[in-house]
Order: C-alpha cells, then sequence, then structure tokens
C-alpha cells in the first residue's frame, strides 16, 4: 500500500491549456498556485500525496495536468 | 415506474461531480442523473474560451468524461430531457419525457438559464452563450462575419471580445454601465479593463442600451437607444442568467434567486440537496447567504452535497474565485468582493501602473478581493478570508502593494 500511495514521480501543466481556473489551487494548496500569468504552477517545495495530486488533477477543466510514475509513464489524464 | 437512491437534476460539474463521489462512497447504490442538454460531462468553463474558440485546443478537449466512463461507474444518464415536476413527499421527479422516477435523496443541481432578450430579433444572427450548442452557433458564424457587438460587461463578454477580435472581426462592445463591471470594480479598475479592450480594438459604448436590432432573417445592425447605428453580422447577448425554479417553488422548495440551502446544501424540504450555480446557500466562512456562479464552487458543491447524502454532516468550506485573462490583462474576484455600504474597499497597488487590487473589509475582516494583475496574490488573500485573519489596524499595510501579505498569515 505504501508504494502505491507514492507513485506519482512527475507533474507537468501545459500552458497553452491551462486557464487558470484554479481548481488545481482548491484541492491541493500545498502544491499549486497561480502565477502573474495566471497559469497553474507547482509552488518551490510543494508537497501532497498521490490522492491530492490525483484529485487535483481530476478538478482541471481543461486536462491541464499530467501525472507521470517513476518510469515516465503517464498516468492522467 | 423507475426507482434509484440517487437522483440528480442537472449533468454539469456540480451534478457529475457529485455522482462520481457518490459512487466512491457507495459503490452499489443505484444513481441517476437527469441533464437537459443532449451531451455528457463537458467543461462548461471552457466554452467561452478564445483557445477553443478558435480551435487552438482540439474541440475533443471539451469533453471530461468518456460515453463509457458512466458505463463503468454505473451511473445511468438520462440525457435531453427536463425534470418539470417534483412531489417531495412522495419523492419522486416527473420528467418531460412523462417518466416518473422515485428517489430516496435528490440534488437539485440545475444550473443557470441566460436571460432571453426581450427584443424582436431577426432569425439568425443573435447569439447567447451557455451550452454547448450555444458555442457551436458562434463557432459556425464567426468565419461569416465583419462586424460584432458583444453586448454587457462580465467574464463572458470579455472572454468573446477577445476571441472576437482574435479572429479579425470588428468589435463592439455596449456597456448599459458608466464603467467595465459597474458596480462590482470600481472605476479605476474599470477602466484599465477598458483601456486593454480599447488598445486591443474593440470599440466600448458606455451608458448605452441596443433599442432594436436589424435585419429581416439575418442581423445586419443595431440602433442604440442614443441614435447610434452599427452595423453587424452577429450579436453575443450577454445579459444576465437566471434560475428555472417554478418547478421547485411549487414542490414547496424554498427559493429566492436561487435555492435556498444551509452549509449542508440541505433545502427545507427533507432528503432534498442543492448544488453549484443554482444553490443559494449559506457560507459559514462569510457568514452570508450567498450563490455564485463559477465552476470551483460548482465542483467542490457537487463533492460536498454527496458527502452529506450519504449521511456525513460536515459543512460547505471554500473560498470561491474566478479568474479570466486576455488582452494583456489578468482579472480574478476572490471570496464576496460585492462592495457592500457597510464594507471598507482598500485599494491596494497603482491603477495607473495597471496593477491594482481592491480588497473588501468589514469588522477588521477581509471578505474579499478584485485583482487585476495581481493573480498571484489570489492564494494569500483566499487564505486570509480562509483563516478569518484579523486585519483591524492593518489597513495601511493591506494598501501598501510593496506589503508581503504572507506576513498576516501565521
Amino acid at each position: 500500500m505504501a508504494n502505491e500511495e507514492n507513485r506519482i514521480k512527475k507533474v507537468t501543466v501545459n500552458r497553452d491549456l491551462c486557464i487558470g481556473a484554479a481548481s488545481c489551487v482548491v484541492a491541493a494548496a500545498d502544491y499549486f498556485a497561480l502565477d502573474g500569468e495566471n497559469k497553474a504552477v507547482i509552488k518551490e517545495g510543494g508537497t501532497a500525496n498521490d490522492e491530492t495530486l490525483m484529485l487535483a488533477a481530476q478538478s482541471c477543466p481543461t486536462k491541464a495536468i499530467f501525472l507521470f510514475d517513476g518510469e515516465g509513464k503517464q498516468m492522467y489524464p | 415506474m423507475k426507482s434509484v437512491k440517487y437522483l440528480i437534476i442537472g449533468g454539469g460539474v456540480a451534478g457529475t461531480t457529485a455522482a462520481e463521489t457518490l459512487r466512491g462512497l457507495d459503490v452499489s447504490a443505484s444513481i441517476a442523473i437527469v441533464s437537459d442538454e443532449p451531451y455528457r460531462l463537458y467543461s462548461r468553463i471552457m466554452l467561452s474560451k478564445p483557445n477553443f474558440f478558435l480551435q487552438k485546443i482540439p474541440f475533443e478537449q471539451i469533453w471530461l468524461k468518456t460515453e463509457s466512463w458512466y458505463k463503468e461507474k454505473n451511473i445511468e444518464l438520462i440525457s435531453g430531457v427536463t425534470a418539470n415536476a417534483l412531489d417531495a413527499k412522495a419523492k419522486n421527479v416527473t420528467l418531460s419525457s412523462g417518466e416518473v422516477i422515485t428517489y430516496e435523496k435528490l440534488l437539485l443541481a440545475v444550473g443557470g438559464r441566460v436571460r432571453i432578450w426581450d427584443l424582436k430579433i431577426p432569425e439568425a444572427g443573435v447569439f447567447y452563450l451557455r451550452t454547448l450548442d450555444d458555442a457551436k452557433a458562434i463557432i459556425a458564424a464567426v468565419p461569416n462575419a465583419k462586424q460584432a457587438l458583444s453586448i454587457g460587461g462580465g467574464f463572458v463578454s470579455f472572454e468573446m471580445c477577445d476571441m472576437l477580435r482574435l479572429a479579425n472581426l470588428e468589435v463592439s462592445l455596449i456597456l448599459r454601465e458608466a464603467h467595465y463591471w459597474s458596480p462590482m470594480l470600481d472605476e479605476a479598475s474599470g477602466k484599465i479593463i477598458e483601456r486593454a479592450l480599447e488598445k486591443g480594438g474593440v470599440k466600448i459604448y458606455r451608458n448605452a442600451e441596443v433599442a432594436s436590432v436589424l435585419g429581416e432573417k439575418m442581423v445586419d445592425g443595431a440602433i442604440l437607444k442614443d441614435g447610434t447605428r452599427l452595423a453587424c453580422q452577429m450579436i453575443i447577448a450577454g445579459i444576465g442568467l437566471s434560475c428555472p425554479t417554478d418547478w421547485l417553488k411549487n414542490a414547496g422548495v424554498a427559493v429566492n434567486h436561487g435555492i435556498l440551502a444551509n452549509e449542508y446544501l440541505e433545502t427545507n424540504m427533507p432528503d432534498v440537496w442543492a448544488a453549484g450555480d443554482a444553490a443559494e446557500f449559506r457560507d459559514v466562512i462569510l457568514d452570508e447567504q450567498i450563490q455564485l456562479g463559477n465552476w470551483v464552487n460548482a465542483q467542490m458543491h457537487g463533492r460536498a452535497a454527496a458527502f452529506n447524502m450519504t449521511g456525513k454532516h460536515d459543512p460547505f468550506k471554500l473560498v470561491s474565485f474566478y479568474t479570466t485573462q486576455g488582452f494583456g490583462i489578468t482579472i480574478a474576484f476572490v471570496g464576496d468582493s460585492r462592495p457592500l455600504p457597510e464594507r471598507t474597499v482598500i485599494p491596494r497597488g497603482s491603477a495607473d501602473a495597471g496593477s491594482y487590487g481592491r480588497i473588501i473589509v468589514k469588522d477588521g475582516k477581509v471578505f474579499g478581493a478584485t485583482l487585476i494583475n495581481r493573480t498571484n496574490e489570489l492564494g494569500l488573500i483566499s487564505k486570509m478570508i480562509e483563516k478569518n485573519v484579523n486585519v483591524a489596524g492593518r489597513e495601511q499595510d493591506l494598501g501598501n502593494a510593496s506589503f508581503d501579505l504572507k506576513t498576516l498569515i501565521v
């Protein structure tokens, strides 16, 4: 179970898709923030567990958040 | 007669998030969604985004659920029908198809409808923007138009102006008010937006209203109340939203502008909840009854209502916000940013320099903010509202643009 909880190894935000709806900021406030261009960015030293990250990615209305595992395999979307 | 445990009226983000959350909490319960649109869940917030309109983002990106998702989750989607009547005692809903569905728990996530113009209008050329079909009609019309009118001063109108300019149309914006987004924004904020619009080639008519629309079958112009005649082949009317609540009122559900709900999103009727744009709910952070029309609020409502429908009793807590960008500027509204008489508005930054915020304070508590080109402060201000930070005596700091708001949050 411990392994499963920590499978997400890389998170990226596609800035062309991001519209600044900030649902990710609500879902994972310690991990995502909006920058001056109204785009979601990953906070410096940001932390979140897998469940929170998945919820944040799934909440994005433009599917702009991409999650990858340790082998670089895309987990979401 | 069909019978389900959880019946959800509305297939938008509030209703669908509720269904998904319910399925996570209850693996075997029967769940049905009734949607008056003929589609599965799509991204309504993307409908007004220029990149979507100009097809810089593939159209397919609009779908947030696959057809098979509903089957996999064992959620029945009854689409293209309206809920017409509720019997809250017998616990059933009658649909426009004639079908009657009984429920154990009901969620009303009916959303809003665009207000329709009461002017005489030609058959084609006047558009509203609320549904995917509305957006498809606008996408089809844009390549054949040279001039367009956008009516109203809100988010959708701002984004439509951006899209129409990017598509190289001549755009006139008709504002009933003296400045953009009045009275939600002050004149200084409104002027920054207007400057950006004008620099982007939008012609603005203030204190103006359309008196009549010209054209037999197709729109070919409009006349304003002051007599100004404008040529146009399309008009996008952003003249407000309303919630269809008559059928609920008849059933004894308490409604005001929206469906009244407490902090648990329960209505006055047993086993009936409300969520999303249509819910006028008790906000425990602001200690007010409010109704909000934005994506994040609807999504989080859906989630919270689902938890409470399965027997939890947790109050809904969220500092809501909405942001947009276009014409080189960003605009954000946080919390409850209405400048009501008993509230103080603290300006932050410089309207002249184009980076300008307003923090709305009452009794030493931050209620909301409007931010132009200061979106990066959205997170901090949300936190101040959420944590109920006492800002009495700190008004000068709030108004000092170089003061780091972070230091107020412990």
